[in-house]
């Protein structure tokens, strides 16, 4: 599943990158995601994401790993976790570019998700719309934290 | 295998609300089951206490001021088979008939079939379109959710965590109120469905309803496609099926999944609405 | 100790039913499956495990009559209730006519549905003796067969139907 996200934010490019490092901060705007830790600065990271549609709920142990980094322009990075419980396990290819447009920053997201196991066979497309949804949030809420810090 | 749970049995319906608010989510109701143990089967739920409800009395079918009361716990196929419904609601009586198969209507109610929310279900998509009420129940008090209202996403009803549906509660209808169900879909449930209910009087159609549901995470009621029918003559209404049927599609919320393509799906909409109208007209 | 202790602490509970006519006590969890107590411990394997989710019928039992899917049926759900299973259709070894149109009109072949197949037969007949062949195949919709094509079915169901209107 691919996704896609542009959100403007009314701040400077150095101030948005300065956030996305700061892990506990940037990892506290993704719904459902709790526990960030730095395994080792600027290369890995851990958290635990969960969802939940209707009585459903994953908890995805789940490990980034930063892969590309191009200062204040770039970074590719990949997240995998397991739900054992549930049996599935996910993977995300992410993009995230920044650029300037004026005095803001425009910050693009590039996911491709990949969702297997049991919780797949439930329903591709409430993964895809939930996914979306997720994605959506964060990027609003991404943008509220750093446009209500100035 | 399931998990190992621990069954209560209630008797009256204040035992069922009091242990539903005592256990929360460790709990769940459980009735015909035909969803809830293929969930627990594959592991994506677990519960430590599942509350049988079969023995509450919640399985009559009555009549109250022309208006039918449906007990939750009333199986499919105990609906099919009323004699009530056929000669008061044969379009709901009909889809009844058609739900799953022939096991699955002997086990499953409607309740069960409502308060799981699968996105791939029949029942909700009639019921909105003949504007049914949900009765639900928390210990004494009970109230009324409109059908419209009830489905808030997929898996996910406007229940409160420690209600219960106890009834359904369809209004009377008269001898000029005509509705229809369409269905469509290859799958073991259904990829797309359309509900309508429509008043006929003297060659002009009023008070439309039209629901569509299957396609999208939730079934939903569709105004704007029913302002082009409503209020028109009969011939009127017609010409305007294949806007109305647009706009019931995209209205749908269509996901692109093994069932079909978002464009599919919208397109299936706009032809199930197309025969529904023509099937509760004639 | 602990171990015996919390076995203790297991909820059972007691069902009575009647099974193929015979009259049975046993004590169940309530997290046990119809299907594995009449495969496993009652060791009746007519019924067959095969989707798991309701939906090709090779796991049906008739419960008062009717078709249920064991495999997603909990077993205290018989008690008070008449099971009947594939092992209880023939009586003092003469074939049901069901049992007898499936083989007379090569109603199966690798008879892996089959079992599920009869049984649902009969709750239709015994409901609806003279179906058209509309009704039965609407009946017969969620009993799943891989290797005939259904044709031969048919003929058997409609078959035993006739003679059992004789």
């Amino acid at each position: 599943m691919q996704f896609q996200k542009e959100v403007e934010i009314r701040a400077p490019r150095e101030k948005v990158w300065k956030f996305i490092w700061d892990v506990d901060r940037f990892i506290a705007c993704v719904p459902g995601c709790k526990e960030a830790k730095t395994l080792e600065e600027g290369k890995r990271y851990s958290a635990i994401m969960t969802e939940k549609v209707g009585p459903f709920k994953v908890e995805f142990p789940t490990t980034i790993e930063v892969l590309e980094r191009d200062e204040l322009t770039h970074i590719k990075a990949q997240a995998a976790g397991a739900d054992n419980k549930i049996g599935s396990r996910m993977k995300i290819d992410l993009d995230v570019n920044l650029r300037a447009e004026n005095d803001n920053t425009i910050l693009g997201f590039v996911a491709g998700v990949d969702i297997l196991g049991k919780l797949a066979a439930l329903g591709h497309g409430i993964i895809k719309r939930k996914a979306d949804q997720v994605l959506d949030e964060f990027a609003r809420s991404v943008k509220q934290k750093l446009e209500g810090d100035a | 295998m399931l998990g190992r749970f621990r069954l209560e049995e209630p008797e009256k319906l204040a035992e069922a609300s009091e242990l539903l608010g005592r256990y929360g989510e460790s709990a769940k109701i459980y009735a015909g089951g035909t969803e809830l143990l293929l969930a627990m089967k594959e592991g994506l739920v677990r519960y430590e206490r599942l509350i049988n409800v079969k023995k509450l009395g919640l399985n009559q079918i009555g009549s109250e001021n022309g208006a039918l009361k449906i007990g939750a716990l009333c199986t499919h196929r105990e609906l099919e088979n009323s004699p009530l419904l056929q000669q008061r609601l044969p379009a709901f009586a009909n889809l009844e008939h058609h739900v799953a198969n022939v096991r699955v209507r002997q086990a499953g109610t409607l309740g069960g079939n409502l308060c799981f929310a699968e996105p791939h279900a029949d029942p909700g998509t009639l019921l909105i379109a003949l504007e049914a009420k949900m009765i639900a129940a928390r210990g004494e008090s009970t109230r009324a959710i409109s059908a419209e209202a009830f489905f808030v996403d997929a898996f996910e009803t406007s229940l409160a965590a420690d209600e219960l549906l106890t009834e359904i509660h369809v209004p009377a209808p008269d001898s000029e109120r005509k509705c229809a169900y369409l269905k469509f879909g290859y799958l073991e449930r259904p990829s797309v469905g359309v509900g309508i209910a429509l008043s006929l009087r003297d060659g002009g159609v009023s008070d439309v309803r039209i629901a569509v549901g299957c396609a999208g995470p939730a079934p939903r009621r569709v105004p704007e496609a029913e302002a082009l029918l409503s209020g028109k003559s009969k011939d009127e209404a017609t010409r305007n099926l294949g806007q109305a049927g647009a706009i019931a599609g995209r209205a749908s919320e269509a996901i692109s999944d093994l069932h079909g393509a978002q464009d599919y799906k919208e397109h299936i909409v706009g032809v199930l609405l197309k025969r529904a109208f023509q099937s509760a007209v004639s | 100790m602990a171990l015996a202790a919390r076995r203790q602490d297991r909820q059972t509970i007691p069902v009575s039913f009647t099974l193929n006519g015979r009259q049975q006590e046993i004590d169940v969890e309530p997290h046990e499956l119809l299907l594995d107590v009449v495969r496993d411990r009652l060791g009746l394997t007519g019924a067959k495990r095969s989707c798991d989710v309701e939906v090709c019928g090779a796991c049906t039992l008739l419960v008062d009559g009717r078709p249920v899917s064991a495999c997603t049926t909990l077993a205290f759900e018989v008690r008070g209730r008449s099971v009947l299973t594939i092992e209880g259709l023939a009586e003092n070894g003469k074939l049901h006519p069901l049992q007898e149109a499936f083989i007379e009109h090569g109603g199966f072949q690798c008879g892996f549905c089959t079992p599920g197949m009869i049984l649902a037969a009969k709750a239709l007949l015994d409901e609806n003796p003279d179906p058209s062949e509309a009704e039965l195949k609407h009946f017969m919709h969620g009993n799943l067969c891989r290797c005939t094509g259904y044709k031969k079915i048919i003929e058997s169901i409609m078959a035993a139907a006739k003679k059992m209107r004789a």
